[in-house]
């Protein structure tokens, strides 16, 4: 009967000192049918089936994912994506196949050197592999722009920036 | 950062985010929402029991411990004349049974969610199912149920609050069902604990197993606490086996099968629930979780200290005095799992005053123990497993029938019926093949057995068929079942 109050007492004083983080259905164990094969099948038992009343809020969600209509990939990496290359001029985006490609861009600080990025968004789900990132450096030698490497990492490092952000939107959206 | 947008699972989010506070929240018109699922299987069964060629003289086996009285609890004694399975004409039955099998089990989820603009959260979820009915039993012609009647597996409503926690209320599974760890179930349809028990008969019981979702869908109230650091609570209050509405009563008779009985006849009898889990002794059951789930290196590690509780009916004398025969539930489990890089091991361990599927014991009768291991490795599509499950339960009571004139009870001589503990031992192999999100192709085999020295086993054994009461080793009651199929959930 200790162990029981012990228990208890641990319940009250965590929830007493601490603010607590709310769970979601999914968080906890299931005998339900639909609910066991949804979870193993990596299906999402939040959007499945068929709204018949109200809003269905993730189909919202999936086909626009504040990003407007016409993206066929997934909408958080594309927004990050445009974020994350944002402090370079933007010379076009195609949202259906998920490619952004900026126009050259010389640092302030560093104006014998200009970059241009490419950026491909690869997936509809939100997966760590699903953007790649390549930077295009050049140099100015006699007047002239001539090819030479970006820095090792550059590439990888502004994959995590746009992983990062779209990590970010993914958690705003699931708040909501 | 890959290694946190890889680590999907509930484990990995709940530690990552365990710290985070919930923000303010737009209110939420409410949501209806339609689902469902279906799984079809083919199954090989083989098993002991399962051809009967001396007619029982039971069918029910509905608990009529009371000596001398059956009054409360009756068996059928239905006439069914020359109706084909009957040989004698008082429900009795001879059949030889075949190996193969199709099991079609279809079900329909109602989800309502809805949001407040203070955060509060609210909504319901009912599921109806079409495989509760596991035989149909043709009394009346044209007036039976079919096998695939829809009927209410779960139904509750819920609060949740971001500060408070969240409060389910209906019929639900208790806290230990919800937030159990170590119980390893995510390959084929649960290896041990799964759809084989779809395949086998009940011959000698040898199919149930004890397992958290098992304590029982019983209407109850269960509180889910937020998580903090890692840790969460649960607790669950039902006052008795019912569920849905009414008072459980089938007639205008006050009987065991009533909610709110206190005391019944052939309590003493009603230790392991019947009647599709409504007739019991336990009363007042409830549980206690506390739950960690965090993250160690990219590990996944979640583990459960749950408690088990409850009262117990009394058995009613011939002078209308009660008497108390039965124990409470008084039983502890710990649970626990880790997973990394696809592989998920886990194993629970449950102790204290319980029998096999969590029936009440009687006074005198021992304690039971039951722990469970289980491994799965998801690569890909590609999802394999397996799972064991061994206790020892009193199972049959080593406590005679109660004289219903004095109350008095004693234990059965050695060597009899009852005198020995009960073993369940069992299990399963798995995998699953997903086709699409919602998808996929199921293998598995399953083995089950119970043996209980000086217990008569499933009627049609070799033993019990004689009238024998089966020896120290003999009698093992077993069955395998291999199932292959597909599910779909929507």
């Amino acid at each position: 009967m200790n162990a029981k109050f012990t228990l208890l007492a641990l319940a009250l004083i965590l929830s007493a000192c601490a603010s607590g983080r709310l769970q979601e259905r999914d968080e906890f164990a299931t005998d339900d049918q639909r609910e066991l094969i949804l979870r193993a099948t990596g299906a999402n038992p939040r959007d499945a089936g068929l709204v018949i009343f109200g809003v269905d809020r993730s189909r919202q969600q999936a086909e626009q994912g504040g990003a407007g209509g016409g993206v066929s990939v997934n909408a958080f990496l594309w927004r990050a994506t445009l974020e994350t290359l944002s402090f370079m001029p933007l010379a076009s985006a195609d949202p259906a196949g998920g490619v952004i490609i900026t126009d050259w861009y010389a640092p302030p600080n560093a104006e014998n050197e200009r970059f241009k990025a490419q950026a491909y968004v690869l997936s509809r789900q939100l997966r760590s592999d699903g953007v790649r990132v390549q930077v295009f450096r050049q140099v100015l030698r006699g007047g002239q722009w001539v090819d030479a490497p970006a820095s090792a990492g550059t590439n990888s490092e502004l994959e995590d920036r746009v992983l990062a952000r779209a990590r970010e939107l993914r958690g705003l959206v699931a708040a909501r | 950062m890959r290694k946190i947008l890889l680590g999907t699972t509930a484990v990995v989010a709940a530690g990552m985010l365990s710290a985070v506070a919930t923000p303010a929240v737009a209110q939420t018109a409410p949501t209806v929402r339609i689902g469902g699922s279906m799984a079809a299987y083919w199954g090989y069964t083989l098993q002991t029991g399962r051809n009967i060629s001396v007619a029982p003289t039971s069918t029910t086996g509905l608990p009529t411990n009371a000596i001398g009285q059956a009054t409360n609890l009756e068996r059928s004694t239905a006439a069914f004349g020359a109706a084909p399975n009957n040989t004698t004409g008082q429900g009795s039955s001879a059949a030889f049974m075949g190996t193969t099998d199709f099991v079609v089990l279809p079900a329909i989820n109602f989800l309502v969610d809805a949001k407040l603009a203070n955060g509060l959260a609210y909504g319901a979820a009912i599921q109806l199912n079409m495989n509760s009915m596991e035989g149909r039993n043709i009394v009346q012609r044209r007036a039976s149920a079919p096998r695939t009647t829809v009927s209410i597996d779960e139904a509750w409503i819920y609060l949740r609050h971001p500060t408070f926690g969240e409060i389910r209320f209906g019929d639900e599974d208790g806290a230990i069902g919800l937030m159990n760890s170590g119980w390893i179930t995510g390959f084929g349809t649960g290896g041990v604990f799964g759809a084989w028990e779809q395949f086998a008969t009940r011959a000698a019981q040898n199919r149930t197993t004890t397992t958290p979702a098992g304590i029982g869908d019983n209407s109850k109230i269960v509180y889910l606490s937020p998580q903090y650091f890692g840790f969460d609570f649960g607790a669950s209050f039902s006052p008795n086996l019912g569920e849905g509405g009414s008072s459980g009563c089938p007639n205008d008779v006050a009987s065991g099968y009533c909610d709110r009985s206190t005391a019944f006849r052939g309590a003493s009898g009603a230790g392991i629930t019947a009647a599709g889990g409504f007739l019991g002794a336990r009363r007042n059951e409830f549980q206690l979780t506390a739950r960690y789930r965090g993250n160690f290196a990219g590990v996944g590690v979640q583990a459960t200290v749950g408690y088990l509780g409850s009262g117990a009916a009394r058995d009613i004398l011939n002078s209308g005095a009660t008497i108390a025969t039965m124990r409470g539930l008084d039983a502890w489990m710990f649970g626990a799992q880790a997973s990394y890089m696809g592989v998920t091991v886990g194993a629970a361990y449950t102790t204290g005053a319980f029998n096999w599927f969590w029936g009440n014991l009687r006074r005198g009768d021992r304690n039971g123990q039951q722990i469970t291991a289980g491994i799965t490795y998801t690569m890909g599509p590609l999802t394999v497993g397996g799972n064991i499950v061994s206790g020892l339960f009193e199972g049959a009571s080593r406590m005679g029938g109660v004289d219903g004139a004095t109350g008095v009870t004693a234990p059965v001589a050695a060597g009899t019926s009852g005198a020995a503990m009960q073993r369940r031992w069992g299990w399963g192999v798995g995998m699953n093949y997903t086709l699409a999100p919602g998808l996929d192709l199921i293998a598995e085999y399953a083995y089950h057995s119970i043996r209980e020295p000086f217990v008569q086993q499933a009627a049609g054994s070799a033993v019990s068929a004689t009238g024998a009461l089966q020896s120290q080793i003999g009698g093992r009651n077993q069955s395998q079942v291999l199932l292959v199929g597909t599910r779909l959930a929507f």
